[in-house]
């Protein structure tokens, strides 16, 4: 009998992109079969981060940009736990962007599904680390300067295990790509989910999106990392969505000897016994 | 009677492979070693130096000054010869200098083995023969310390030892040896202790980024890896370490981190964080001095104020800080007990100075035996994380096991979901705080050591030599060396073994001096303190500490354990040694 949290209604605004990525990552959960009593979702701090408090499963909501190291935590002491990430851009990109880079060379087996809406949203409009050349904000006062981070390319580079986009305006595809990424058994799984915000990114809108993303093609091999990057390069006026790239690296958890046959926690249980 | 013996020369001349190899060799004679360690942070060149001090009774400090320095180096020389006892002795690889005996290490090795790199072994073989060891004793380790890598080399190494021996003992000099005992055979450092300690106490998870000097620490662990089933995982960060941790604590393993200050100080996040979502992470804090990078090889105990308050908010922790290798096994487990029964963060203190100190010990258990976790195994359909308790600790479930187990960073609900319903965060905050109560009540009390306490003196009780004074005992703790004492010296951490020295030297001197050691710093049990350092009649109380500002004194004061006192302070990078401190006390 699971126990159902009586919930409280999200304090997202009316028409955010997060009440799509909410709705479709609860299919995806049922859609990949995944026991919920066995599933933590980990987020940092953000606007997206509060996604753990609105459905069902196991909830570690950490620290500002350090969803990754607490996944990485909860996976390695029980890697029969399913570890999902819900976070943002400013989360996983920006303040814990370090750790992002270091978990795909760690390649521990965690889902990473950063809501990026290309604008921070719980401190109220300023930039992001993937907002683009010009976004003017409260901050950026003459448009940001910086160039945007380009995740997708930079996982490849990385040799990240499973790399893919959707977009929270085509809940089908990512329901697909939801439940491919949580059907990885390689080790991490990073999922850019293009996420209008309704409030603060009046440039970076559901329309804006619409017109722009364009499905992989059915002949492109995820396993082909030149054309995978060629792919994650493409940005501007053709959006491409879908599982970019797909490495055959063995997951950190499958290296280690001492968890061959028993989880940590299940070791300690039987030593204390 | 004891003897101070210094081994310096450059990094990378092989000082402490010599220092290690004369520890072990001196501790199978039976004597009593206390070896300290004092480098550059540099991998070569410069002037690094090991001590070994050997006695026939129990050592708890190292000594200013050597009475036999073995300069392998012309700049070891230089810098260290004003540093000699007057009837001390040296040794020196090269041309002969007033006062100096002439030994050629490097040629000796050479012509012996055919290897110039071997001259550290003469010169170990040279300390035997002086002293009147019988050589064969160094032989024996050798053959441990270099067996791995063949026949060939422990052979060569044992000519060049024999051959150093024999070249001393044709010297003009002698140096007086204390008789070879009944000291333990075990020799074990701070660093050593600690890892040993959280494996056996089932830690199964370790995450940490490499610092000096709390390395020692996850090198231990790394190598115990297999052995106890451990995944020790190098993190790209402090930040990541802790959180590391935070993640495997919840998914229920004992977990720990090791750092130092500035590592430390990238932690204090999620020290909160594990306040927060009271989860029993574990800090191992190795100090050295800053602020900043300071002096990376060096020792202090300066952290102690930012340890008790590291981390923004208000949560409850416990500080333990070790005096000697063996408190430091007893503690880091106590530590790992605590932090389960009262599921918050706890940080273990030492220093440059325990971390690398070499000294006997009885040998230490190194089997496994898992600390009870505290966890609901089967909880109920309508379990919540944070349920509120009378003593502040709710049940403590973990994922997998069948309800929901929910934490947040920001406040939370019994349920453990995001509110801003400000009547419950006053519940929650008070219920997180309510343990403290319980951790005081459970705190260690301080360690009094007097001259006239037999029962406090480890030399004259083998089968304890540094055992620790019991919480929760029927009485308060009776300091029978205090009592009386005109002179109180109070110490926390590592200054242990230099304040208790002290003690003695002063006390053989006249003087009327007993020791309050704190091998538990926080929660401090004020009540309980206050009679003692202001109750036993003492004219002068003297917070004896390893900074520049005397933090602990100002804890004591703050927490109403005492009105004022002296502070004894020393912030060199040096260790503090009992001779250091009884020089100035009796000034």
């Amino acid at each position: 009998m699971m126990t159902q949290w009586p919930g409280s209604s999200p304090a997202w605004c009316p028409g955010c992109g997060n009440f799509s990525i909410l709705k479709t990552l609860d299919q995806a959960i049922d859609a990949a079969e995944i026991d919920r009593r066995r599933l933590v979702l980990v987020s940092g701090i953000g606007q997206a981060a509060k996604l753990p408090h609105y459905t069902r499963a196991n909830v570690f909501n950490g620290l500002h940009g350090r969803a990754l190291p607490a996944a990485t935590g909860i996976k390695v002491a029980n890697h029969r736990l399913e570890v999902v990430i819900t976070s943002g851009d400013g989360d996983l990109y920006g303040e814990g962007g370090n750790h992002l880079i270091h978990a795909m060379r760690r390649n521990v087996g965690v889902k990473v599904f950063v809501h990026n809406n290309q604008v921070y949203g719980l401190t109220k409009g300023q930039a992001s680390p993937t907002s683009d050349r010009g976004f003017v904000t409260k901050i950026q006062t003459h448009g940001v300067i910086l160039q945007p981070i380009n995740p997708l390319a930079l996982a490849v580079v990385e040799d990240c295990s499973f790399v893919a986009r959707s977009f929270a305006g085509a809940p089908d595809h990512l329901l697909r790509t939801m439940t491919e990424a949580l059907s990885h058994r390689g080790g991490l799984a990073l999922v850019d989910i293009l996420q209008p915000c309704v409030s603060f990114n009046r440039v970076n809108t559901f329309q804006w999106y619409r017109e722009r993303v364009r499905p992989v093609e059915d002949s492109h091999d995820p396993f082909d990392r030149d054309g995978a990057l060629k792919l994650a390069l493409q940005q501007g006026d053709e959006i491409p969505i879908g599982v970019i790239y797909r490495s055959r690296r063995p997951s950190f958890e499958s290296q280690l000897a001492v968890l061959a046959g028993k989880s940590l926690c299940e070791h300690f249980e039987e030593e204390r016994r | 009677m004891d003897l101070n013996i210094r081994i310096a020369g450059e990094a990378g001349q092989g000082v402490q492979t010599t220092g290690n190899l004369l520890v072990r060799a001196f501790a199978g004679l039976g004597l009593y070693v206390f070896a300290t360690q004092s480098y550059m942070s540099r991998i070569r060149g410069g002037v690094n130096w090991f001590d070994v001090r050997i006695g026939d009774r129990e050592l708890f400090s190292g000594r200013e000054r050597a009475d036999l320095l073995v300069a392998l180096s012309p700049g070891a020389l230089e810098a260290l010869r004003g540093e000699v006892t007057d009837a001390g002795v040296v040794l020196f690889d090269g041309a002969g200098a007033p006062g100096v005996q002439s030994l050629a290490f490097t040629e000796t090795a050479t012509e012996v083995s055919g290897s110039a790199q071997l001259a550290n072994t003469v010169a170990a073989g040279a300390v035997f023969g002086l002293l009147g060891y019988e050589i064969d004793k160094l032989c024996d380790p050798l053959a441990v310390q270099f067996g791995k890598k063949g026949a060939e080399l422990v052979a060569g190494n044992v000519r060049c030892a024999r051959r150093g021996a024999e070249l001393a003992a044709a010297l003009a000099a002698s140096v007086a040896a204390p008789r070879p005992g009944g000291a333990p055979g075990d020799v074990c450092s701070g660093s050593e202790a600690v890892g040993l300690a959280a494996a056996t106490a089932g830690v199964k998870f370790v995450a940490s980024y490499p610092m000096t000097p709390s390395t020692g620490v996850f090198t231990f662990l790394a190598g115990a890896a297999d052995e106890y089933g451990i995944v020790v995982e190098q993190a790209e960060d402090e930040i990541a370490a802790v959180n590391m941790v935070c993640g495997a604590t919840y998914a229920g393993v004992p977990a720990m981190t090791t750092t130092s200050g500035g590592g430390f100080a990238l932690m204090a996040e999620g020290l909160s964080l594990a306040g927060m979502m009271e989860l029993p992470a574990v800090v191992l804090l190795a100090q050295r001095p800053g602020p900043a990078t300071g002096l990376p090889t060096r020792t202090g105990q300066e952290d102690l104020a930012f340890a008790l308050h590291a981390g923004h908010g208000e949560f409850p922790r416990a500080l333990f800080a070790p005096g000697t290798p063996a408190q430091a096994y007893e503690l880091t487990r106590r530590a790992l007990k605590t932090a389960h029964r009262f599921q918050t963060p706890v940080i273990v203190l030492i220093d440059q100075f325990l971390a690398d100190v070499q000294k006997n010990t009885q040998p230490l258990d190194r089997s496994l035996r898992p600390i009870d976790r505290h966890v609901v195994l089967d909880p109920a359909p309508d379990y919540v994380r944070y349920a509120v308790t009378g003593d502040g600790v709710s049940p403590r479930a973990l994922p997998g096991s069948g309800p929901f187990v929910v934490c947040d960073s920001d406040e939370h609900t019994e349920d453990g979901h995001i509110t801003e319903d400000l009547g419950v965060r006053v519940r929650l905050q008070d219920k997180r705080l309510a343990k403290v109560k319980g951790m005081t009540a459970e705190a260690l009390p301080p360690e009094v050591y007097g001259p006239t306490d037999p029962g406090a003196r480890g030399d004259e009780c083998p089968a304890r030599p540094e055992s620790l004074p019991r919480a929760n005992s029927t009485r308060p703790p009776q300091p029978p060396g205090a009592a009386g004492a005109e002179t109180l010296l109070v110490a926390w951490g590592s200054t242990y073994g230099p304040c208790r020295e002290a003690v003695d030297i002063l006390a053989a001197e006249g003087r009327s001096v007993a020791l309050v050691h704190f091998a538990q710093v926080w929660p401090l049990d004020a009540g309980a303190v206050r009679p003692l350092l202001t109750g036993a009649g003492a004219k002068r109380v003297i917070s004896v500490e390893g900074n520049s500002t005397g933090q602990f004194a100002s804890i004591l004061r703050g927490a109403g354990a005492i009105d004022t006192c002296d502070r004894l302070l020393r912030y060199d990078g040096m260790p503090l040694t009992g001779e250091w401190i009884a020089e100035r006390i009796l000034r």
